[in-house]
Order: structure tokens, then sequence, then C-alpha cells
């Protein structure tokens, strides 16, 4: 790709790029890919995956979009959209290798503690993630991360929407007394590759 | 009230894409797949067209097709020679045109040609 279309792509809005990728443009994808892969990189990870399932993933994610790209009208932002479409591929790869089932009905006292606590005891998002029972993040995942409403949620993981709630709330109330308080330092912590 | 604040920063937490230091790398990644899928596609596309353009080409002969064109034409041929020789006896200009069966197979040819341009673009589309 030529430098001067790298510049011209990269000032265009996802929409336009989105527009262009319908008509065939690749490389107008490939722009959306390095904006928004990070996004649903963080997302697969935060939603439990381990990293290198999540790169496999995100970049079905981004096939599958790329081949659906028409049904993207700009209604919503395109991360949101991609965001949809990983959860629910990588949900489809749990289920596949039967493992969905386990981190579904998985107890309560399923959580682990693996958080590093910061001087005051708090920790950030992906710390506190990683604190709660697998199937209260993959709710909470879904709903705050991929955007999907509880009742989808529970269509996807074939849950009770009662359970799906319970696992939302549950989530909820330990990441609010674990987390850092809104605006401290480690609000703004990013993790690497 | 306090729970609707901190569901809405949970969002702005989500929202915030952590930095990977191998972003390109991945991009990357998804775009040669994007163009191995897309040469497939186009191979397979490709050859769709050309088993269409075969499987039509088959019919063709197999429902006797040319015979009937063939008779057709040299009908359609009479017609036009005793028309021209009317009007002007003295042009020979059906003489110019190849005879029978070369130009029903050169018809022929040139409908395939088109049946499997139509069937890749129809392909393509859908």
């Amino acid at each position: 790709m030529s430098g001067a279309n790298t510049t011209r792509l990269a000032n265009l809005h996802d929409v336009e790029l989105a527009a262009l990728a319908a008509a065939g443009d690749r490389a107008a994808f490939g722009e959306l890919v390095r904006r928004h892969g990070s996004a649903v990189r963080g997302l697969l990870r935060r939603m439990g995956s381990a990293p290198a399932e999540a790169d496999d993933v995100a970049q079905d994610a981004f096939l599958m979009a790329f081949e659906r790209i028409r049904e993207f009208r700009g209604e919503g932002a395109f991360a949101a959209w991609v965001k949809k479409i990983a959860a629910r591929l990588y949900l489809r790869r749990l289920q596949r290798e039967r493992r969905l089932a386990g981190l579904a009905q998985e107890a309560e006292d399923g959580s682990v503690d693996a958080h590093q606590p910061d001087a005051a005891g708090r920790i950030d998002l992906d710390e506190g993630l990683k604190s709660l029972g697998a199937a209260e993040r993959l709710c909470v995942s879904m709903c705050y991360g991929a955007g999907l409403s509880h009742a989808e949620t529970a269509e996807a993981l074939n849950l009770p929407l009662g359970t799906v709630k319970s696992h939302v709330k549950r989530g909820l109330e330990k990441l609010r007394t674990r987390l850092a308080p809104a605006g401290a330092a480690l609000e703004g912590r990013q993790g690497n590759g | 009230m306090a729970e609707l604040e901190f569901e809405r920063r949970l969002e702005r937490l989500f929202g915030d894409a952590p930095a990977f230091s191998d972003e390109k790398a991945f991009a990357m990644a998804v775009e040669r797949k994007l163009a191995r899928g897309w040469t497939l596609r186009r191979m397979l596309i490709g050859a769709a067209g050309l088993v269409g353009g075969v499987v039509g080409a088959s019919q063709l002969i197999l429902s006797n097709f040319m015979g009937q064109v063939e008779a057709a034409s040299e009908g359609s041929s009479r017609i036009l020679r005793a028309g021209v020789a009317e009007w002007a006896p003295r042009v020979e200009l059906l003489s110019a045109l190849p005879a029978g069966t070369s130009v029903v197979w050169i018809a022929s040819g040139l409908a395939v040609l088109a049946m499997g341009f139509v069937l890749t673009r129809v392909i393509e589309e859908f």
C-alpha cells in the first residue's frame, strides 16, 4: 500500500472505511483492523481467553466482519460491532470444545484471587476481572465490554436470564469493592502484548 | 444512582483498549489472511464459471440445439438470400459470410463465454 493511500485512509472515518471495504477495498479494511484490533483482542482476554487464543478469535472475528461488512450501516460504532462478533465467536469456540458448560455452571466460590492490589488494596479492571469466577467474568465482560443485553448474553451462553443477572450482579459487587476509585492512576494503566 | 454511575464507569473502563506491542503484526496477519481468502475465492468463482460454461455447452449439444440452429440458420439464410437477390441482384454480400456449421459453433462458443461471465458476476455479487 502506498504512503499516500495510507495517509488518505488514516484520515477517513470508520463509516467511510467500512463503505470502501464493502466495495472490496481490503486496504480500507486493514485500516479498520489497525484502529480497532487492540480493542477486540483486549475484550477477548478480559472475557478469560488465553492471549494466543484471543488473537486467533480476534482474527477470525475481523475476517467474518469483512465478509459481513455490508451489514454494518454505521448506526453504532464499528468497534462495538466487531466486539459483538468476536464475543459470540469466542463463546461458539467454548461450546464446540465443550468448555462453556463447565464455565457457565461454575460455582461462585470458583473465583480466583489472582489480583495484585496496589498499596491501598485496590486494583485495575484487568486484575479485578481475574478475581471473578469464570461465569461472572464472562457475563460482566459480555454485558459491559461487548455491549450485549442480559437477554442476549443469556441466549449466547444458553443460560436462564435470571442466572445471568445473578452472575452480573455478583460480579459488579466484587468489582465495586475491589476496583481502584474513579480517577485513580490505576484506571489508565494499560496492558501489553 | 451510584450503581448506575459505576456501570457507566465500567463501560468506560472496558472501552479503554489496552495497548499491544504487536498491533501492526496483528493487523498484517489479518490482511494476509484476507488476501489469501480473496485469491481462493476468485479461483473458486473462476472454476464455478468454467464449470457453468461447460455444463451449459454440453446441455446445448445434448439437446440437439446445434441441428435445430443449423436448420433454422439455413432456412433464414435462404430467405435472406432471396430478399437480397430481389433488391440487389448484383451484390453477393452473403457469400462473404462463413458457411453453415462454423457460424453455429462460433455463436455457441460466444454464448458459453457469455454464460460463464454472467455466472461469475452472479457468484461474485452474492
